[in-house]
C-alpha cells in the first residue's frame, strides 16, 4: 500500500488538508516566537547599517557583493522549485505531483519575495531604489533583472493563487463560527481571496484556461529570470563570470537547489501535519530521480564551467583557478564538487538513498551547497580583479561576513520561514479540489479496469471457458 | 495548560529581553564617559584666486596607546589678536581626517607689524584636551599680466605688500610658481615652474605652446607662492586663449553602456518579450474579474466541490 501513489480516500482529503488550519499548536508558537526573535535581531542589524552606511558591513571597494548578493542568487534558485514541479509536471500530467504543487509553489513565492529584498539591502541608499526605474538605462543588464524578477514574482503569485480559489472558497463555506478576531479575519480573508467562487461549470471553465495559460507562460518567465540573473554576472569583464555558459548554468543550479528546497519542504510538511497519506515514499523516490538527473545535468555543466578555462590557464582566469583549485578557497571548493554533486549523485542513484530520510539528508547537503557556490561564484571573483589590489588598507583584499550581514541574511532567512509557517497555519498546504480530483481519476481508471475485467470474464464464460 | 502558556510567554519574553539588552550595551558602551585625548593643531593660510582667505586646520591627538590619530570631531575656535586682545572670528569642526577649513572674515583685525595673527584652540571639548596654536602671515596680493609679442608668450606676476601707509610695495625674492588649471587639479607648466620675484616684485615666466585647450582653447593661468614662511599659499589666476583647440571626437564608443539610448533593437526586444508576458497576465487579471462577475450574473448550476 505504502509504495502507490494514491493511499487515501476521497473523504480524508478535506479533514487532513484543513487540519493545520483549525488551531495553533505550542510547537508552531514556539517556532514562530523563535523565527520572530532571529527576524528582530536581523533588522535590528539592517537599521544599524542603515544609520550608519555599508561601511559596517565587511563589504569594501573590491568585495561590494558579498553575502548578500550570494544569498539573492541562491533565493532566486530556489525559486525554481515552484515552477519545476508544479509547472512541468502540470504540462506532463504527472498524477503524483498533486499533493506537493502547494508547497513547491509556496516556496517560489517566499523565495523570490525575499530574494527580491536582497539587492535592496545590499544597497547604500535603498530609499533611492526608485531611481531604478526612473533613470534605468535599458542598455544594463541590473534593470533587466529587475523587470525579470518583478514580472516572475507576479507570475509566480498568480501560479500560486489561482488553484487556491477553490480552496478559499472551500475555507470560507467551512468556517461558519467566527467567534474570534481572529476568526473574523479568517473569514473575510478566504471571502476576498474566494473572489465570489461559487464552483459554476463556467468559473471551472475559466480557472483551468487560465490554469493551462499560466503553466505554459511560467516555465520561460523563470528559465529568463535566472538567465538575466547570470547576465549580471557574465556581462562584466571579470575573470570567472566572462563565460558563455553561465545562463544554462545559472538555470541548472537553480533547478537542482530548488527541486532539493521542494523534497525538503515536503518533508517538513509531511512531518509536521501528519501528511504521510498524501505525501508517500514513492513520491520522494520520483522527487529524488528528478533530483539525480538535475543534479547530473548540473555537473555536467559544472565541469564545463571550470575545464575549459583551467585547460587554457588564461592570465587572470589561471590565477582565480589556482586560487580556487590549490588555494585559500580550495577546501570549500572541493568540498562543494565532491560533498554537494558527487556524494549526492552516488547517493541519489542507489534507490535505498532516495528513500525519505537519507533523501532529505542529501537535499539539506545540496541546499546549503548551493549556497556556498554562490558565494564562491560572487565573492574570489571581486577579490582577482584585472586592476592589481594596491595602496588600500590590508583588509580590503580580503572578505569575510561580518555579524550585521549575517544577522541581516538570518533574518531574511526566518522571515522565510515565517510566511511559512503563518501559510501554512491560514491556507490548505495541498490543493485540496486538486487532489480531490486525483482521487476521482485513480477511482475511474479503477473503476474502468474492473468493468473491463468484468467484460472479459463474461466474454470467456460464454465461450465456455470457467473462470474462478 | 495555564500555568504553560504563561511559562512559555514568559520564556519568549526573556528571550526578546536578552537580546535587546545585548543590542542596547553596545549603544551603551559607546556613551559611558571616555578619557580625553591631548591634541596637536597644525595651522596653514591660503589665499585663492577669487581673494578670499582660509585657515586650513588639522588636528591630530593620542589615544591611551599613546598613537597618533586624525582628530574626529574637534571643536575649533578661532580668535585675530591684536592690540586691543583676542577677537572670535568663527569655528570649525573636524572631519573624520582630522581636518577642517575656516573662511577668513574680511575685517580681521591686524597687529602693529601690519601682520594677521590667529589662534586657534579647542577648549572644553567633549573629546579632547586643551590646547591652542599661533599662526602669523602676512597679505600679499599676486596680480597676473599675460603679454604675447612675437612668438613668445610671457606671463608676468607681481607679487604686492600694502604697507602701513596703505601703499603698495613689491615683495621681492618669492618664489612664485606656474600652472594651468585642468579638470582634476593643477599642472606644471614645466618641469622647472618656479620663479623668484625681482626688485620690483616681478617674476615672469616664458609659457610653452600647443598646451590643449579643450574645444574653446581657453587655459587657466595660474601663479602661485606656496606655504611660503610669512605669507602662507596664495595664488592668482587669469584666462587666456592660448590653448590649442581639441575637437572632441563625436561619438567615441558608440555601444557604451552611458550612451543615452540603447540600440532600438534591443528595446525592441525587451518590449515585445516583457510587454507579451504582462498582456498574458492583463488577460489573466480580467478572466479573474469575469470569474468574480459570473456569482452575481449566474444562478449556481453545478457545484460539485463545495456542496459536497
Amino acid at each position: 500500500m505504502e509504495n502507490n501513489i494514491i493511499s487515501y480516500e476521497l473523504d480524508d482529503v478535506r479533514e487532513d488538508s484543513l487540519r493545520p488550519t483549525h488551531k495553533w499548536g505550542r510547537s508552531t508558537k514556539i517556532w514562530l516566537s523563535i523565527l520572530c526573535t532571529i527576524a528582530a535581531w536581523g533588522l535590528f542589524a539592517f537599521i544599524f547599517q542603515l544609520r550608519n552606511g555599508l561601511g559596517v558591513t565587511a563589504m569594501r571597494n573590491y568585495v561590494s557583493w558579498g553575502l548578500y548578493i550570494s544569498t539573492f542568487v541562491f533565493f532566486i534558485g530556489i525559486s525554481h522549485s515552484g515552477t519545476l514541479v508544479s509547472a512541468i509536471l502540470r504540462i506532463t500530467k504527472q498524477e503524483w505531483r498533486r499533493p506537493i504543487t502547494r508547497s513547491a509553489e509556496l516556496l517560489t513565492f517566499v523565495s523570490l519575495l525575499f530574494g527580491g529584498i536582497m539587492p535592496i539591502i545590499d544597497l547604500g541608499r535603498p530609499d533611492r531604489i526608485l531611481n531604478l526605474i526612473i533613470f534605468g538605462r535599458v542598455q544594463s543588464p541590473l534593470l533587466w533583472d529587475v523587470i525579470s524578477i518583478m514580472t516572475y514574482f507576479t507570475g509566480s503569485t498568480v501560479f500560486l493563487y489561482l488553484p487556491m480559489i477553490p480552496d478559499m472558497a472551500l475555507c470560507r463555506d467551512r468556517l461558519t463560527i467566527t467567534k474570534t478576531r481572529f476568526d473574523k479575519f479568517r473569514k473575510w480573508l478566504y471571502t476576498f481571496m474566494a473572489i465570489g467562487w461559487t464552483g459554476t461549470k463556467n468559473q471551472w471553465h475559466m480557472l483551468e484556461k487560465v490554469m493551462n495559460i499560466m503553466t505554459i507562460v511560467i516555465i520561460p518567465v523563470a528559465v529568463s529570470v535566472h538567465t538575466v540573473v547570470s547576465y549580471i554576472f557574465a556581462m562584466t569583464l571579470r575573470p570567472g563570470w566572462d563565460s558563455t555558459v553561465f545562463g544554462p548554468y545559472f538555470v541548472a543550479g537553480a533547478l537542482y537547489s530548488g527541486s532539493a528546497g521542494v523534497i525538503l519542504g515536503m518533508a517538513f510538511f509531511r512531518k509536521a501535519y501528519h501528511l504521510e497519506k498524501y505525501m508517500t515514499p514513492r513520491h520522494f523516490d520520483l522527487m529524488g530521480r528528478i533530483v539525480l538527473a538535475l543534479t547530473l545535468i548540473y555537473a555536467y555543466l559544472n565541469l564545463n564551467e571550470y575545464w575549459i578555462p583551467a585547460y587554457k590557464m588564461a592570465t587572470h582566469e589561471g590565477v582565480l583557478l589556482k586560487d580556487l583549485f590549490f588555494g585559500s578557497y580550495s577546501g570549500v571548493f572541493w568540498t562543494l564538487q565532491f560533498g554537494t554533486v558527487l556524494l549526492p549523485i552516488i547517493i541519489m542513484a542507489i534507490p535505498k538513498g532516495r528513500q525519505i530520510l537519507p533523501l532529505s539528508i542529501t537535499c539539506i547537503v545540496i541546499v546549503i551547497g548551493a549556497w556556498v557556490k554562490r558565494y564562491i561564484i560572487v565573492v574570489p571573483t571581486l577579490l582577482h580583479p584585472y586592476m592589481p589590489i594596491q595602496e588600500v588598507p590590508a583588509d580590503w583584499s580580503s572578505y569575510f561576513p561580518n555579524w550585521v550581514e549575517w544577522s541581516v541574511t538570518m533574518g531574511c532567512l526566518s522571515g522565510i520561514f515565517i510566511v511559512i509557517t503563518l501559510f501554512s497555519k491560514l491556507f490548505p498546504m495541498m490543493a485540496v479540489w486538486e487532489v480531490e480530483e486525483g482521487v476521482e481519476i485513480e477511482h475511474d481508471k479503477q473503476m474502468a479496469i474492473d468493468i473491463r475485467k468484468k467484460r472479459e470474464v463474461e466474454k470467456l464464460a460464454k465461450s465456455g471457458v470457467s473462470v474462478n | 495548560m495555564k500555568r504553560r502558556k504563561i511559562y512559555f510567554r514568559k520564556l519568549y519574553f526573556t528571550i526578546i529581553s536578552v537580546v535587546f539588552c545585548i543590542s542596547f550595551s553596545t549603544a551603551q558602551n559607546s556613551a559611558a564617559p571616555k578619557e580625553k585625548m591631548s591634541s596637536s593643531i597644525q595651522l596653514a593660510f591660503n589665499k585663492k584666486a577669487d581673494n578670499s582667505k582660509h585657515i586650513t586646520v588639522k588636528v591630530s591627538a593620542k589615544n591611551s596607546d599613546n598613537k597618533r590619530k586624525p582628530a574626529e570631531n574637534a571643536h575649533i575656535n578661532f580668535y585675530a589678536v591684536n592690540k586691543d586682545g583676542e577677537k572670535n572670528i568663527g569655528t570649525c569642526l573636524t572631519d573624520n581626517e582630522g581636518k577642517s577649513e575656516l573662511l577668513l572674515p574680511k575685517d580681521i583685525p591686524l597687529d602693529t607689524a601690519m601682520t594677521f595673527h590667529i589662534v586657534a584652540k579647542i577648549e572644553n571639548d567633549e573629546l579632547y584636551e586643551n590646547s591652542d596654536e599661533v599662526i602669523l602671515f602676512k597679505d600679499v596680493t599676486i596680480s597676473i599680466k599675460l603679454n604675447a609679442a612675437d612668438s613668445n608668450r610671457m606671463v608676468n606676476a607681481t607679487v604686492v605688500i600694502i604697507g602701513s601707509d596703505g601703499k603698495e610695495k613689491p615683495v621681492k625674492d618669492v618664489a612664485v610658481k606656474f600652472y594651468i588649471q585642468r579638470m582634476f587639479g593643477i599642472m606644471p607648466v614645466a618641469e622647472d615652474n618656479s620663479m623668484n620675484t625681482d626688485e620690483a616684485g616681478l617674476a615672469s615666466f616664458n609659457y610653452p605652446k600647443e598646451i590643449p585647450g579643450g574645444s574653446t582653447g581657453n587655459l587657466s593661468v595660474i601663479a602661485k607662492i606656496e606655504d611660503n614662511e610669512f605669507f602662507g599659499t596664495v595664488e592668482s589666476a587669469a584666462d587666456v586663449k592660448w590653448g590649442s583647440v581639441i575637437e572632441a571626437e563625436k561619438n567615441p564608443f558608440p555601444r557604451a553602456l552611458w550612451e543615452p539610448y540603447a540600440p532600438p533593437s534591443l528595446v525592441i526586444v525587451i518590449c515585445v518579450l516583457f510587454g507579451g508576458v504582462w498582456s498574458i497576465y492583463m488577460f489573466i487579471f480580467y478572466t479573474l474579474y469575469k470569474i468574480k462577475k459570473e456569482k452575481s450574473n449566474t444562478q449556481i448550476e453545478f457545484d460539485t466541490f463545495i456542496k459536497k
